[in-house]
């Protein structure tokens, strides 16, 4: 009897499939597959759409001073040809450009105005997405339209100087408008601001600017660059700075 | 007498040989890799744009390219992660996760030879740093240790509490 039953069980377990009933690896490993390739395919796309969403919202107009997609704002067209060309790369929002503003700003700016320099400032705002906010975005905007009524330089160093202590607070609309009065937009010209920056006028141009970075290989902020050569900013002095620019005056 | 002959097995007598010390090794191999795998992954899956600066950062692809790998690039380790962590296509996964883990170590040697200041961007961030702050040697160290995991776990694919051993008995 017993060796009959035996006998049966082994026909049974003969005719089931192979691995007793467990999951035939290769269906499993093809799912799998499947699953995971299309997980990479749409993330690829759907980041995609999201970064082509960014690049053409907002209005294409190009700021006064800038003469093309994706160069920087020339603070000072009428600078002579002898002298060199500091490029500055800053986000609104980054706290060393605030500290590197507070120590060299000034010098920075005077060197501008008495055309010692060829001051060419990149406003960035990858931190946005580092932060998930939209203010670098937004004040660089909003830099831009002040930059239409020549008050970039006040525009620029009034947001640096009130940037949130905390990184990744951001800038409130408010906030954003405020610098525009500070920086002696008033009247009707802070009408055309508001107007500009509401409809986010330069917005592509800003977006522009962060795409030429990445591929100029400008990664983080602050870089400066004076005739195309970084300036290393680790023990740099005013003194050490206005030789270097001093150097390069030809 | 098969009881018997299965107690000596081949290596019996040496705890460090016997197929359940292996196992567990295996265990030990799987979860570290597959646990860095899944924990990078995961930090960088939600901000695509962060991560293709980070793989622009190297210098290394070409620029577009180095966006669609960036925004990729998450997700094939989430997948990895998880597959590792599980138990599950063990062999194929640690080598998949071995070929990156050689790429990285290249691109970071690359970056650390060719002067730049860039942080990996293994863990999220990336971009440029400060000179001070690079960690080139570390994060080579690192990528080599997880290397060493997948390269066991290639070599032998049969680890303890994997999902494989479960679902395919």
């Amino acid at each position: 009897m017993s060796t009959k039953a035996t006998d049966r069980r082994a026909k049974i377990e003969a005719a089931a499939p192979k691995g007793r009933g467990g999951a035939n690896k290769i269906v499993v490993a093809t799912i799998v597959a499947v699953l995971a390739i299309a997980a990479i395919v749409t993330g690829v796309i759907v980041a995609d759409q999201g970064k082509k969403a960014d690049l053409t919202a907002g209005g294409s107009s190009l700021p006064k001073n800038v003469s093309a997609m994706g160069a920087g704002l020339v603070v000072n067209p009428s600078a002579p040809s002898n002298v060199p060309t500091l490029d500055l790369w800053e986000d609104f929002q980054c706290p060393a450009c605030a500290s590197f503003e507070g120590a060299f700003g000034k010098q920075v700016n005077d060197m501008a105005k008495a055309n010692e320099v060829k001051l060419v400032v990149h406003v960035l705002s990858f931190l946005d997405k580092n932060l998930g906010n939209d203010s670098s975005n937004r004040a660089a905007n909003a830099a831009f339209c002040a930059a239409d009524q020549d008050r970039f330089l006040e525009y620029h160093e009034t947001t640096f100087a009130n940037q949130p202590e905390q990184e990744g607070t951001g800038y409130t609309d408010a906030q954003l408008k405020s610098f525009a009065q500070t920086a002696g937009i008033t009247g009707a010209g802070l009408d055309t601001w508001q107007k500009c920056y509401d409809a986010r006028e330069h917005n592509q141009y800003v977006e522009s600017v962060q795409t030429q970075s990445a591929k100029d290989g400008v990664n983080g902020t602050p870089t400066l660059k004076l005739n195309g050569q970084a300036v290393q900013l680790q023990g740099l002095t005013p003194q050490s700075f206005a030789d270097q620019v001093k150097a390069a005056t030809q | 007498m098969s009881v018997l002959a299965d107690r000596k097995g081949p290596g019996s007598g040496s705890l460090l040989r016997r197929p359940r010390t292996l196992d567990i090794v295996g265990l030990l191999a799987r979860v570290a890799l597959g646990g860095v795998m899944l924990v990078a992954g995961v930090l960088k899956v939600t901000k695509p744009e962060v991560s293709a600066r980070a793989v622009q950062a190297y210098q290394l692809l070409p620029f577009d390219l180095a966006t669609y790998v960036g925004y990729g690039l998450p997700i094939l380790e989430v997948v990895l992660g998880l597959l590792l962590v599980a138990g599950l296509f063990t062999r194929a996964s640690a080598a998949l996760a071995g070929v990156l883990l050689v790429a990285f170590i290249i691109g970071i040697a690359s970056a650390w030879a060719r002067g730049l200041s860039i942080d990996c961007g293994c863990f999220g961030e990336g971009g440029t740093i400060d000179p001070s702050a690079t960690r080139y040697l570390e994060e080579i160290l690192r990528d080599v240790g997880l290397v060493l995991c997948a390269a066991w776990l290639v070599i032998r694919p049969r680890t303890a509490y994997s999902l494989e051993r479960t679902l395919f008995a």
